[in-house]
Order: structure tokens, then sequence, then C-alpha cells
């Protein structure tokens, strides 16, 4: 398909051209009592001619926003997510950066308690693990049910790469299951990753 | 208003503190190791309270705040009276006067397994341990004591459930027994169950007694021993 470019910014409710002439393609709907094509996202207009074999022969206009160029978590990519929750069985994430991109919109994630390492799953004790707040690099297992991505720390190089201490301070980690805070020497337990320097 | 001596501890032990009060300097005691219980704070060489309450140490090393509130932080191994508020496919939902609602696993009866579970009616009251009490997550209770038995842990019949603080259910549950429980028994025979919570459940044969139990308990908490004694003879020479 080739594509015309005409960037025009638009906002939701901009008239984008009549349903006679243009097919409305993602971002865009037909009302259908004055057949004109408005936009429904924020974004750039684009124009998109038509495959030469299709029968209907309009051009599709279409307005991509700016959650389309964010990226998207994949299964078998590494990111990096906070920490919201920690349950029983589960840790709740919020995914924030895939690869080296930030996202643009937020997904969530889940650790389930066998997918935390690699040894002794069903021992597992998710507060020893993770505490809420902290960061974790993790990878993606798979895309989930509709409310979260499921996530998997059971590798050396995956698990709390930043924690913060009860008493406030960043902690350091110490092998890869302490922490240690600076300020008063406490440790706490955390899946720690192994930093490969 | 107290008197600010330059924080040298003994000048702080038993006696009250606020929130912000440095009460133990780090930098003029060397080579000692400090144990630090609920409500105190370490920045760095000073040691600062949390909570307001008594400043309380206990030999060699122990310091920690006691304080009496409305509100019930759960702590691992305490027991509590909860109220059944819910029930899920692995737990109930208990109401333990905590932050959030407390876990009750399912199989966490003498016994239990996936074919006998229990039915508690809302609104339930029952005895229960704090197994697990981390903060953030839920705390996890169990009708079982450490190694598995029953244990008096369960579901309370009859009888009546008052709320009070938890410095008076500490009182009420410390040893040796409280002043006003050892009066009372000795003219009266109750039962009683007493929560680290706030919740205290009075059971006895008549309406007048539990009405006079609770009572003599609900009034006791701010009386010194004599006059915790006086006032039990006062409430039970009205029914007698």
């Amino acid at each position: 398909m080739e594509k015309s470019g005409e960037n025009e910014m638009v906002t939701p409710g901009d008239v984008l051209g009549r349903a006679t002439d243009l097919k409305p393609g993602k971002g865009a709907y037909v009302a259908s009592h004055n057949n004109t094509i408005y936009a429904s996202l924020t974004g750039l207009r684009r124009i998109q001619l038509p495959p030469p074999d299709s029968p209907d022969q309009r051009p599709i206009v279409e307005v991509t926003g700016h959650k389309a160029h964010g990226p998207v978590p994949e299964p078998g990519s590494v990111v990096i997510a906070r920490v919201t929750k920690v349950m029983a069985r589960t840790a709740s994430a919020d995914i924030m950066c895939v690869g080296p991109k930030s996202v643009r919109e937020k997904f969530t994630g889940i650790i389930r308690q066998q997918d935390v390492r690699a040894t002794e799953i069903d021992k597992v004790d998710m507060h020893l693990s993770f505490h809420p707040g902290d960061i974790v690099r993790a990878v993606v297992l798979s895309l989930g049910d509709a409310r979260a991505y499921y996530l998997s720390t059971a590798k050396n190089e995956l698990g709390v790469v930043s924690a913060e201490s009860s008493a406030g301070a960043t902690m350091v980690p110490i092998s890869w299951t302490e922490m240690q805070c600076p300020l008063t020497g406490q440790i706490e337990q955390r899946k720690v990753a192994k930093v490969v320097s | 208003m107290e008197n600010k001596q330059s924080s040298s501890p003994a000048s702080f032990i038993d006696s009250t503190v606020v929130p912000g009060d440095v009460v133990l300097d780090l930098s003029s005691m060397t080579n000692q190791t400090i144990k630090l219980g609920g409500g105190l704070r370490q920045d760095c060489d000073a040691i600062s309270a949390m909570k307001a309450g008594t400043l309380r140490f206990l030999k060699p090393n122990k310091y920690w705040i006691e304080s009496s509130q409305k509100r019930y932080v759960p702590c691992v191994e305490d027991t509590v009276l909860g109220i059944v508020v819910d029930s899920k496919a692995d737990n109930f939902l208990i109401d333990i006067k905590g932050p959030t609602l407390a876990f009750l696993p399912v199989l966490a009866f003498e016994g239990g397994t996936r074919r006998n579970i229990p039915k508690f009616e809302l609104g339930t009251l029952l005895y229960l341990r704090v197994v697990k009490a981390n903060f953030g997550m839920n705390p996890e209770l169990s009708c079982t004591d450490a190694s598995g038995k029953a244990a008096e842990f369960g579901p309370l019949k009859d009888g009546y459930m008052f709320e009070t603080s938890t410095g008076l259910s500490r009182k009420l549950l410390g040893s040796p027994t409280c002043p006003v429980l050892e009066a009372l028994g000795k003219k009266l025979s109750f039962e009683i169950a007493v929560g680290l919570n706030g919740r205290v459940w009075v059971n006895a044969a008549s309406p007048d007694t539990i009405v006079v139990a609770a009572n003599a308990i609900m009034n006791s908490e701010s009386l010194s021993t004599a006059q915790q004694i006086i006032m039990v003879e006062h409430l039970l020479k009205n029914i007698q």
C-alpha cells in the first residue's frame, strides 16, 4: 500500500472528510446521519491509498495517536517494572520500560510465586522477595489475562534492581537474597538481580 | 511540660515521650548492641520516638515505647478477636480492627481438609492467632496454634463482645492477674476472651453477670489497683 504523507494535527471531533470520498481507518469513524468522517483521537492525520485489487477504491484516512509510537511488551522482552502490591502468592508491578524505551501508557504485570526464582519454587515467600516500591527487572512470559502480563524473575540477572529500606535510603545489594541499608545497617531480604558489569 | 535534660537515656526511661523526642544518643554509648522495639526509629546516631507513650527498658538492651490506642497494628503471634466479614474460595475475610482486612485460610483449622470446611455466618466472632503480618500485605490468621492443635481458637458462642483500647487488652492479659479480674473472679463466675486488637468477649450464666463484668472491665482502664478493687465492690454491691 502506498502512503501519501499529509501530516496535519487533528483533535477528536475534527472533520476528516466525507464518507463518499474516504473510508475511516484507525482513530476515525463515520457519523451515519450526515455521512461525515470524524477523528476520535488526537494525533496526525494520514491517508493511505487502497490496494489496487480491492473493490472499494476509497482512500483510508487514519489518525495515529501518541500512544501508537510507544513500545508494547512482547513475550520474551526484558522489562523494568515497579512493584505496586505484594500478596500471598503474587506480586503486581507497573511496567515502566520495555528494553531501553519507556512506555507511553500503563501496562500491569503480575509475578506469580512460581515465577520468582528457578529453584524451590513452592517455598517462595513473596514478602522476602519483593516489597512495594521496588524496581525489578523481569522478562515477559506471556500476554497473561485481560488484567496483566505475566512476568518472571527466575534468572540470575532478573530481580530487584533498586529498593528503598524502611529508613528511606537506597539499599546496597550484598547477595542474591539480601540488601543492606547504608544508614542503619539493617539487612532486608529481596530476590536481587545480579548486575553484570 | 517536661524539662528537656541532656539526652542521657536514664532521663527518658519510664517517662512520657512524644513523637520527635530524641530518646537515645548512640554516640555516647559505644560498643553496645541495642534492640529497638515498636515506636522507635533510628536516624544515624539519634534514636527518636515515633509514637506518644512511655519509654520502657528491659535489661540488658531492649527499648520500646508502650502506648495505648484504639487502632490495632497487626503483629505476628498476637491473639485477636476477629469478625467474619466475607468468605471467598480460599480464605475468610476477617475484620480485626487493623488497617486492612485479614485473611483466614479455609484450611487453617485442626484437621481441616477440603471436605470439612467450616461455614461461618457473616458476623461470627472468632478467637484467632496472627500468622503473618507484613507491611502493605493483608495479615494472615489461623485457628490453630503453632503445632496445629485447636487450643481454644475458633468461634465464640453466646456472650457479649465489647471494644477497648489496646493498652487495656494488654493489662488484662498481663501476669500477675489484673486486679479487676481477680476481684470479679472472687465473687462471680464468668469466662473471658481478650484480643490484643482491643476486643474483649465475656460470657456467663446470667446476663446480669455479663453486664457487671463488662462494665467493670471498661471502667478499669485508668484506675490504680486500689481504685479498681473499690470500683468492683461498688458494682457488685448493686446487684446483690
